[in-house]
């Protein structure tokens, strides 16, 4: 074991406090609150984790919070009418609407009748385009906060060698163009690449983001490399559940410069990029200049 | 030279014809395609291109109406103007010339253009579908590039790409077209270290910097497919980005500039054009049609 840890608990809460910090000079220097809406349609338990965990966090960082639980038979015209209502509520700065949704509803729909301004997850097809031709946009959660990570770690990127492997499109193809808004040279792996291991050796810094577990071993990981581990997977292991990355630690942590651990890595940031988005899309739809570190 | 010539015309071609066939079949069922170009001031250079583009346009059976404004237009008036164009249904697709004058940002205006007649595939709902793999209405050129390359006798799935440059209107949209279709794709530009290094590595190369002679014939994988995408004026003659010389003796095939990219850019505009004003004739059926 080589590798430095990169502390995904102790950064996200430097930046929960960097934006409970900014929160509080909006207040005081212009009256204003930050605020996040978020709507659950029905009850997937992990969901309702998630949701009161956003809540509670959209709290402590001083930011108003606005949840909407809906009945899993909520029509898709009354979940329209409900993001209508909140696009128009100047209270709310953010919108994000709980995935997955109940079958009945049409996501991309629904993803997409929200103002892009307000779009917190940065999944608004016109923020995806954005985000494509390097305009400003609200960025997605995970991938900012693995850039955020990235950043603190090496300070410029520019001219490093990344390689992004999964296309999904909420955490490989944003990290991608992140990447290269940074000035990496860019490689997206996936499933049907020639030759994984040797690609992903040549990475100055790999981001593995496939969703399965332990997948990139330490032969994928050239030696001081830094790896960013998106997955999160759920396994079996001598009769217990364990939480396990897309990266086998142990082996990799043995060739890396800097790794990042699951769980405590990349997904306590997620929360934590949500909350920096929410006060990005206040300040912009107040005409202030924008908080600096906490976008792309 | 060893490599195979791209015809370039000769795909445009094909494409015309296929565009050729829509358009009637369109005006058949009542929505013969329209098109409507926008410049603004007094353009020399852009007369000549829009002049060339409507003869095209019109020999592929499409209507095509060039309309030119003053120079002191404001933003705000020309967003009037494409606001009329969006709601007017025998208008079908919009283009905008440049240059535009400095007073007039170019993607504020191409963001007023509705996405279903955004024929040059440039306002960010159009560009995020091509991120998400929905290929609607892509960025022209991009979308010309990689028609080139599958015609091509390659696999692209798991084929190794290198794009070099990453311009928001060329590079990046080819990057995610290519990885829509299953390619691993390197994307690198002036801060990649060594673009040799990744250049040497790939089946097929994309170049769009606008630096003529950037890629020579030791940059290349042997047998390599190279796309050739920049246009620099050097001595009068029109040139790629490429050493054509050298890298003809290396790759397996090549694209000519001119008569590469070139003609299959316009042809996809056409064929843009037809596809707009299909989604736009579905979407008014399911929005207004009435039961039969």
């Amino acid at each position: 074991m080589t590798a430095a840890i990169i502390d995904g608990k102790a950064f996200a809460a430097k930046v929960r406090g960097e934006v409970a910090a900014h929160v509080a000079r909006l207040k005081e220097e212009h009256g204003i609150q930050p605020g996040l809406a978020v709507v659950l349609v029905g009850e997937d338990p992990a969901s309702q984790v998630y949701v009161s965990s956003k809540g509670k966090q959209t709290v402590e960082a001083g930011m108003a919070s606005f949840e909407h639980k809906l009945e899993a038979d909520t029509s898709e015209a009354d979940l329209l009418a409900l993001i209508d209502r909140l696009n128009k509520d100047p209270k709310v700065h953010g919108i994000l609407v709980q995935l997955p949704l109940p079958g009945h509803l049409n996501s991309e729909l629904v993803i997409n009748s929200i103002d892009p301004a307000k779009d917190v997850d940065g999944f608004h097809i016109s923020n995806v385009g954005l985000l494509g031709t390097g305009q400003k946009s609200m960025v997605p959660c995970t991938p900012l906060g693995c850039l955020m990570m990235l950043r603190d770690h090496h300070g410029k990127l520019a001219g490093m060698n990344a390689v992004v492997v999964g296309r999904s499109n909420i955490v490989g193809k944003p990290m991608a163009q992140l990447l290269l808004g940074d000035s990496c040279t860019v490689t997206i792996a996936h499933s049907r690449t020639k030759d994984l291991a040797a690609v992903c050796r040549g990475a100055d810094i790999l981001v593995a983001a496939v969703g399965r577990p332990e997948m990139i071993t330490g032969e994928f990981v050239k030696p001081g490399a830094t790896v960013i581990d998106v997955g999160i997977n759920r396994i079996e292991r001598d009769g217990k559940t364990k939480l396990v990355g897309d990266v086998e630690f142990a082996s990799a942590a043995a060739v890396a410069g800097a790794i990042t651990p699951v769980p405590g890595g990349v997904g306590p940031m997620t929360i934590a990029c949500l909350l920096a988005n929410t006060l990005t899309a206040c300040c912009r739809a107040n005409g202030l200049s924008e908080p600096s570190g906490l976008t792309a | 030279m060893t490599a195979t010539l791209i015809d370039g015309k000769a795909i445009a071609a094909r494409m015309v014809e296929e565009v050729r066939a829509e358009a009637t079949e369109l005006a058949a069922k009542g929505w013969a395609p329209r098109l409507v170009s926008i410049s603004v001031g007094d353009v020399a250079a852009a007369e000549l291109y829009v002049r060339n583009q409507q003869r095209q346009a019109e020999a592929a059976g499409l209507a095509f109406e060039a309309r030119n404004y003053p120079e002191t237009i404001s933003l705000e008036q020309l967003t009037g103007v494409m606001i009329g164009l969006n709601a007017d249904p025998r208008v079908n697709g919009i283009i905008i010339q440049r240059p535009l004058p400095t007073h007039i940002p170019v993607k504020a205006l191409q963001k007023a253009v509705h996405p279903l007649k955004d024929v040059e595939g440039m306002h960010p709902s159009s560009i995020g579908n091509i991120v998400y793999n929905d290929l609607a209405l892509g960025p022209c050129t991009a979308v010309a590039a990689v028609e080139i390359l599958k015609t091509l006798p390659l696999n692209i799935e798991g084929l190794d790409v290198c794009v070099i440059g990453h311009s928001e209107i060329v590079g990046k949209p080819i990057a995610f077209l290519m990885m829509g279709l299953g390619a691993t794709v390197t994307v690198c530009h002036h801060m990649t270290r060594q673009v040799a290094v990744h250049s040497r590595a790939a089946d097929a190369v994309f170049v769009a910097v606008g630096k003529p002679g950037l890629v020579t014939g030791e940059m290349l994988k042997p047998g390599a497919a190279l796309i050739d995408i920049g246009i620099n004026r050097v001595e009068g003659k029109t040139v790629g980005d490429a050493d054509f010389e050298s890298c003809a003796k290396v790759a397996g095939w090549i694209t000519p500039v001119p008569g590469g990219v070139g003609p299959v850019t316009v042809a996809t505009l056409l064929k843009n054009a037809v596809l707009a004003t299909r989604m736009q004739m579905d979407h008014y059926s399911a929005a207004f049609a009435v039961e039969r």
